[in-house]
């Protein structure tokens, strides 16, 4: 990890705590890094999205479906991360699996049951092949974009087996298969995980690798359902550790509720205009 | 609200784009590989290739010998100067040239030298002796300097040198024995691929806004506040100032004038900013970053007059956060290179 | 299930000396290592990314006259039709690693890189047969990409012996599942090869006509590399020229 200077990191905290805020590359307070973002690219998987920052950083996620017996398994979702250079059971990897498994707490699993007996499982796979800031929100964001475009077979067996046991069967037209969103009334969106910086009184969106050195404390938020969720958990990114003020939170939640939209907007965009190509890159 | 406000999510440039790019610039190709017919030969050799079988050349970087042939070992240009015969590989890192102006980082303290990060393969080695110390030029060091080591520089320090000698190794010696060199400060720091550094006489510059730029050989760049006096005379005269006035306690005359010598030159040590670097100049420094990043996007060559142009092209943008957009690095980079032909 | 009918028909369509798709692009991730690559070699899918020549982390990778190369493998949990989570000490990846490790020591010209770590990641996104040829040809492009100095390309396919007499190239998984094979990796456009990987009884008589297809596959597979590398560096000139 780049160290900072004793010069540069207060040059960069005097930028940070000024009003108005300067960011290193002049970033408003609420703007992301700009990400590019490819879905549907691995024909194996139900769904697929690829994400990367400008600095390299990059985030492919896969989603994949597998029937499963009902009873044998207590979770319909399950989360595997793997980032380059870090154990599996390391703290950083953890916690960057405790963070997204939460967020997906309120997944309806309902969509997932196809008979009494069986449902399907979603295994969310995350590889970050490369990252210098805390990788969280890029993980986040490609797992909504695999997430939306996951499709599943259609079931062609009966719903009801609680009479007749059968194994379920599927079309094998792949043209038949329905997005998660089809099987919900309301429209499916994923909470996406947003990251946020505190300094002093300030709060910026998106902290890079240098704004993450010298800032008090990092918040992450999550949004749904066009406003901020629970759970809100401070993380820290730097060494330096302060509480954060009631006040200073407060403007995080409104900042998130104010901005937290353009992001899902955004990966909703991208959606619509992504072609239907396998070119990973 | 506009969403590229909040964030911008773009497809990556689709393979097809990219192929495109590739034929339209087919034409220019050949022609470039002729108008500069003293270095390269048309098109690139790759590794395994043969490039003669004629002894008569030597063989330089980037080839190797078999059979009284020459063959290239890396992916790139063929290079002829004399009777060397080289290959310059597309991608690689720095290779460190002595009288480099370059930028670098330290990442360890050792025994009487300290190891920089300078983006070569190796670590390159600032000797204690080859850095000035506080006490004037034709103090000793001694033994409590090499104790006192971090306090000069340490570990994540930035600072400003110059490629002193290449060792056999292959590991670069720096030094930082002119004025010019030292700890940097009032600013930041930003790396792009030292292939696009254009090397030239001076590498420090002064440019529009209060800004000024180290742009390192090796692509470490410093963009700080430009300090008001940065000619030696002017130190020299404040300091003859301050002995002065410090002249009328009497028969302390020379002991003071040793401290504050020492003081002085301890100051180029200091890890103090400028207390005065206003939201302006520090808007500024921002905004060159992102010109000289998205230069760099374009791989285009940063030279000083590219650096300016894309800041003047930038001023268009009422946000300069908006500049680190693809679209609008491009814009840049495009407008850059209108206004170079403009000038001819 | 008939891996190769009479008519001369493999199961996915192609005849007996073959290959599948093969697809590549150098420089895929110019902003996160030194030198980058994609292979699609058939349904197998990798990336590649080398970092180096750097200052090794640990003293241990440090050797005086040479550079160190360091492969790691990682196989996604979803590279598989059926996803299966993979430890990283796996034993598989760890021949895997060593075996690379072994080939492109020899391949880079390592004494101009003293002290020095080479770190290579390969990064699994589909497999569907010839993992270890894929592997071999990802690494090679991303080398070239860092500008690492290497005697020539070293380029990899696998091919197998169908029912103990017909040589066939370029196996998919379905295949590899079902009969002896070898994966080899050809130094340019020699016969000397770089690596041999024979893990299944092979009648000795017949060694000679698999390897010579797996030669002629490779050589192709060099060629369509080399395009690529061409390409795009014809097309960096033109851009640095500018």
């Amino acid at each position: 990890m780049t160290l900072l200077s004793p010069a540069e990191r207060s040059y960069l905290r005097d930028s940070l705590t000024a009003s108005p805020i300067i960011r290193p590359d002049s970033r408003t307070p609420h703007q992301f890094r700009p990400i590019e973002a490819k879905t549907s690219f691995l024909s194996s998987s139900n769904g697929s999205a690829r994400v990367r920052l400008i600095d390299g950083s990059e985030c492919i996620v896969s989603v994949k479906a597998k029937v499963v017996d009902l009873a044998s398994v207590s979770n319909l979702v399950e989360v595997d991360i793997d980032v380059d250079s870090f154990r599996d059971d390391s703290n950083f990897v953890t916690n960057l699996k405790f963070h997204i498994l939460n967020s997906l707490a309120n997944f309806p699993s309902t969509v997932l049951k196809l008979t009494t007996k069986y449902g399907y499982k979603l295994f969310i796979d995350v590889i970050v092949t490369s990252h210098s800031s805390y990788p969280l929100t890029l993980i986040s964001l490609a797992t909504y974009l695999a997430l939306k475009t996951a499709r599943l077979p259609k079931l062609v067996s009966e719903v009801n087996d609680e009479e007749i046991a059968e194994q379920p069967t599927f079309a094998d037209d792949w043209a038949e298969s329905t997005l998660i969103q089809d099987l919900l009334d309301a429209p499916f969106q994923p909470p996406v995980l947003i990251t946020l910086g505190i300094i002093g009184n300030n709060i910026i969106f998106d902290p890079s690798i240098e704004e993450e050195q010298i800032i008090d404390n990092s918040l992450v938020i999550g949004f749904y359902n066009g406003r901020v969720i629970t759970p809100i958990n401070t993380i820290s990114l730097s060494s330096i550790s302060n509480g954060v003020n009631s006040i200073v939170l407060v403007k995080a939640l409104e900042l998130g509720n104010k901005y937290g939209g353009m992001v899902v907007k955004a990966l909703d965009t991208l959606i619509e205009q992504d072609i239907d190509d396998e070119n990973i890159f | 609200m506009d969403i590229t406000e909040v964030i911008s999510i773009t497809k990556p440039q689709s393979s097809s784009q990219y192929n495109n790019i590739d034929e339209s610039n087919d034409d220019s190709d050949i022609e470039m590989g002729e108008s500069s017919a003293g270095g390269a030969s048309a098109g690139i050799v790759t590794p395994g290739e043969l490039i003669t079988e004629d002894p008569i050349w030597m063989k330089g970087h980037g080839t190797y010998f078999l059979n009284d042939s020459t063959y290239s070992s890396v992916a790139g240009s063929v290079s002829r100067v004399n009777r060397l015969l080289s290959v310059i590989p597309l991608r690689g890192r720095y290779s460190p040239e002595t009288g480099d102006h370059i930028v670098g980082r330290i990442t360890e303290v050792a025994n009487k030298r300290w190891k920089v990060d300078i983006g070569t393969r190796q670590d390159a080695v600032l000797m204690l002796g080859s850095v000035n110390l506080p006490g004037g030029i034709l103090r000793r060091k001694s033994e409590s300097d090499e104790l006192q080591m971090r306090n000069f520089l340490k570990e994540g320090d930035l600072l400003n040198c110059e490629v002193q000698t290449i060792f056999s190794n292959g590991i670069a010696s720096l030094h930082t024995r002119s004025l010019k060199y030292g700890k940097l400060r009032n600013g930041i720091f930003l790396k792009v691929p030292s292939s696009l550094i254009v090397k030239s006489k001076n590498h420090a510059y002064d440019l529009p806004g209060s800004v000024s730029v180290i742009l390192g050989s090796n692509g470490y760049i410093w963009l700080h506040k430009t300090l008001a006096n940065t000619s030696t005379t002017t130190t020299v005269n404040q300091n003859a100032a301050k002995i002065q006035g410090r002249d009328y306690a009497p028969g302390q005359g020379s002991i003071s004038i040793t401290r504050l010598e020492e003081e002085s030159s301890w100051e180029i040590y200091s890890d103090q900013n400028d207390p005065n670097i206003t939201s302006s100049t520090r808007s500024n420094i921002s905004r060159y970053y992102n010109v000289i990043k998205a230069l760099a996007y374009g791989e285009l060559g940063i030279t000083e007059q590219r650096v300016i142009l894309g800041y003047e092209a930038s001023l268009a943008y009422s946000n300069i956060g908006s500049l680190i957009d693809r679209e609008s690095m491009e814009q840049i980079c495009q407008e850059v290179l209108n206004s170079e032909k403009m000038r001819g | 299930m008939e891996l190769y009918s009479p008519e001369g028909l493999r199961i996915d369509g192609r005849r007996w000396n073959e290959l599948r798709r093969f697809e590549c692009k150098i420089n895929t991730h110019p902003h996160s290592a030194d030198g980058s690559s994609y292979v699609e070699q058939g349904n197998t899918k990798i990336i590649c990314m080398v970092r180096g020549p750097m200052e090794p982390a640990m003293k241990s990778q440090v050797n005086a006259t040479s550079s160190t190369v360091e492969v790691n493998v990682s196989l996604a949990n979803f590279s598989t039709f059926e996803r299966k989570k993979r430890s990283k000490t796996d034993k598989r990846i760890t021949e895997l690693k060593t075996t690379l490790e072994r080939t492109f020591n020899e391949c880079i010209m390592g004494h101009l890189y003293p002290r020095t770590l080479i770190s290579v990641t390969v990064q699994v996104l589909a497999q569907d047969g010839g993992l270890l040829a894929a592997m071999t040809n990802a690494v090679t492009l991303a080398l070239i990409d860092a500008g690492i100095a290497m005697y020539d390309y070293v380029s990899g396919v696998n091919a197998g012996l169908y029912d103990q007499t017909s040589a066939l190239l370029d196996l998919n998984t379905l295949e590899e599942n079902d009969m002896c094979s070898l994966t080899i990796g050809v130094i340019g456009k020699s016969e000397k090869l770089a690596l041999v990987v024979l893990e299944d009884k092979l009648p000795l008589d017949r060694l000679e006509s698999v390897l010579a297809i797996a030669i002629a596959g490779s050589h192709r597979i060099r060629e369509l590399m080399d395009m690529e590398v061409r390409k795009h560096g014809n097309m960096r000139l033109a851009k640095v020229s500018v």
